[in-house]
């Protein structure tokens, strides 16, 4: 047989070209890959690095106990910088891998609204930590969330107080990004369902160096209670350190940022005391309280919500690719909304219609540092 | 009433007089080089970390670690100004500022890549977090960020105005040719000025860090601000700089205080856009075609 220069070169070609296409088909068939947008840079990269840690810890167990119809899973990671326009490069980055199957998001309702009209536009199932509660109502069916949203915080916070600690004159206190404006807006409603419209209503800009001006503004309305929705730790722990030292001493019901570790450890003292709706407490249940050793052991740091919800994602995920048995989206989808008496390291979920999974809150209290769970209250907003 | 404007008149001051120190950094930078270092707040982010490193991580005394990081700042100076702008100090002023953006984002990420991303908490000078003066109360932590503010202003007029290297220096940023012609060395006078200015830097980053914490993102959110006192006060004129610094710490906080809490910001930046307008060279500068 007489070898042509083109079929040497065809040859080399395949030579080539081959052991790459054998590769690259193997590798897309040994494992269902889920993606994930994380901050690994920016503001929120401590709490960033924590989420990865919670969504490893459960891809681990995962592939121990076997995996997902016989396929380990694999996590592919890509930085959201903790910013809107990162999310949308990191969630196109990742939807342009076909042969990913489902995806986390963020916990931060801004960066969710930033990333969903790609979502829809992919129309794979992205699961979420963001808890605006608009972000499940906005006809968008691919987002499915793992903590309870902030109409549900806004009822649990204004009950605890009103009911539980017998206060009536509230001062609001919200981040201006969708998140706090959301959770400020719920907390208004329920107050004012409870027939306790609040005293004040505040809004502030993330990442303010000087919070005097709040202060005093919650000084001057004769407030005897203050429930607030910070989005940053850092603005936190600065508005902590301010309340005490202009003499603020009201009680003080938080969203779940105020039980951070990160914020535990800026704003120390300052927040002794107070309490905090928490979609994550150690001791609300078994599960949490193995969740909690698992990563405690792994880790070294106590767990938080950052963590627990990207924990519950990947199990939820991976229930739902089981019970549909398929990579198929709309199965996926349709296999989630069907979960009910899921035990989580967030609470029992129960997937509604809306993709909404929890739909209520823990009470914990700081107790000198140390976060100490109180109860459980299913919101009836 | 009048507690609550006094309240607000101290944190004002105090959050304006760090804005102030960075902002004299820029100052003096700009004087002397005529391009404006956009690593100033960066400078103040690494001393803040090497005070983390020295005073929590080694736990050295709070003094010692002070002076280790000023040191510190004075070496990244040094570096700075033979690595960033002696290379390009023929060339126009564009690409020294593009070098000095470079420069911040490289700091930056040095930090994040060495010390990772969570923020550190570093302790006031004083035990004591602040007195009780009437209705007032004083973060100590701000009164001595203002202490140390009017004693830099103090000491850069006597060092500028009493003192043959404060004249050298001037006599370099107002004519490098006429300065070089009279036998100053001009590129000794300007690598004086990068270890001032990012002294200034550390020394605004150490001071405010117990009150904002130390992170990443500390010296550009300062910086900002910084610059915007700058062209209030007036680019290239160090009282300006200080003026414009506490002006604007002021005004953002009383507008806060009594119009918008949300819009904090945005009053600094309009109170800039009225000066970029209507006085364009600031409240002490002068004009450009003035300038003899």
């Amino acid at each position: 047989m007489k070898l042509t220069r083109r079929d040497f070169a065809a040859g080399i070609a395949a030579g080539i070209v081959a052991p790459h296409i054998i590769s690259s088909a193997r590798a897309q068939g040994a494992t269902l890959k889920i993606g994930m947008c994380a901050p690994v840079t920016g503001p929120a990269a401590e709490s960033g690095g924590y989420a990865i840690k919670g969504a490893k810890l459960a891809l681990e167990a995962v592939n121990k106990a076997g995996g997902v119809m016989g396929k380990q899973l694999e996590l592919i990671v890509e930085d959201d910088q903790t910013t809107n326009p990162g999310i949308v490069l990191a969630f196109s980055k990742l939807a342009s891998q076909p042969d990913i199957v489902g995806f986390l998001g963020s916990i931060r309702s801004t960066q969710v609204h930033a990333m969903a009209p790609d979502v829809l536009k992919l129309g794979k199932p992205v699961m979420i930590g963001g808890t605006d509660p608009n972000l499940t109502h906005m006809g968008n069916q691919w987002l499915f969330r793992c903590r309870p949203n902030d109409s549900y915080s806004g009822s649990v916070i204004a009950d605890y107080g009103v009911n539980t600690l017998g206060k009536k004159k509230w001062a609001v206190l919200h981040s201006t990004d969708a998140f706090g404006t959301a959770g400020g807006k719920a907390l208004t409603e329920s107050l004012t369902k409870l027939g306790s419209t609040p005293v004040l209503d505040q809004g502030y800009a993330n990442q303010s160096q000087d919070f005097t001006p709040v202060v005093l503004a919650i000084k001057q309305s004769g407030a005897d209670i203050l429930g607030s929705y910070f989005t940053f730790e850092n603005d936190l722990g600065i508005f902590g350190r301010q309340l005490r030292q202009l003499g603020v001493n009201i009680p003080w019901v938080g969203s779940p940022s105020i039980v951070n570790i990160t914020a535990l450890k800026l704003a120390g003292p300052a927040l002794y005391g107070t309490f905090g709706v928490a979609d994550y407490a150690e001791d609300s249940s078994e599960a949490s309280k193995a969740f909690g050793k698992i990563y405690r052991d792994a880790v070294k740091v106590a767990p938080d919500n950052q963590s627990s919800w990207t924990f519950d994602a990947i199990n939820v995920l991976s229930q739902a690719i089981k019970t549909a048995n398929s990579t198929d989206p709309g199965k996926i989808r349709e296999a989630i909304l069907a979960i009910k008496k899921f035990a989580g390291a967030e609470g029992e979920y129960n997937f509604d219609q809306n993709g909404d999974g929890l739909h209520g809150y823990n009470i914990v209290k700081n107790e000198k540092g140390t976060i100490v769970f109180d109860k459980h209250i299913e919101s009836n907003g | 009433m009048m507690d609550i404007v006094l309240q607000l008149l101290f944190t004002g001051i105090g959050i304006g007089a760090v804005y102030a120190l960075v902002a004299l950094g820029f100052v003096l930078i700009f004087r002397a080089t005529n391009v404006v270092n956009f690593a100033q707040g960066e400078f103040s982010m690494v001393a803040a970390y090497l005070m983390v490193v020295f005073s929590v991580d080694l736990g050295w005394p709070y003094w010692l670690s002070f002076l280790l990081s000023l040191g510190g700042m004075a070496l990244l100076g040094v570096i700075f100004n033979l690595g960033v702008y002696y290379p390009l100090r023929h060339r126009s002023f564009l690409p020294v500022i593009i070098a000095t953006i470079g420069a911040s984002i490289l700091m930056a990420n040095s930090v994040l890549a060495i010390y990772g991303p969570q923020p550190q908490v570093l302790q006031g000078w004083f035990d004591t977090p602040g007195i009780q003066l009437g209705p007032v109360y004083l973060d100590s932590q701000y009164l001595l960020i203002i202490a140390v503010t009017i004693l830099l202003v103090i000491f850069n007029y006597w060092f500028f105005e009493r003192t043959m290297l404060g004249k050298k220096l001037q006599a370099t940023s107002q004519d490098k040719e006429m300065a070089s012609l009279l036998g100053i060395s001009v590129s000794t006078m300007i690598m004086i000025t990068f270890i001032y200015s990012a002294v200034l830097g550390g020394l605004a980053g150490i001071l405010v860090a117990p009150v904002l914490f130390v992170s990443i993102q500390m010296g550009s959110t300062i910086a900002l601000k910084a610059f915007a006192a700058t062209i209030i006060g007036g680019f290239g004129d160090v009282t300006g700089a200080i003026i414009g610094g506490l002006a604007l710490g002021v005004i953002e906080t009383f507008g806060a205080a009594y119009i918008s809490v949300p819009y904090k910001d945005g009053f600094a930046f309009l109170v800039l856009i009225f000066f970029l307008v209507f006085r364009p060279q600031g409240i002490f500068g002068e004009r450009v075609a003035e300038k003899a």
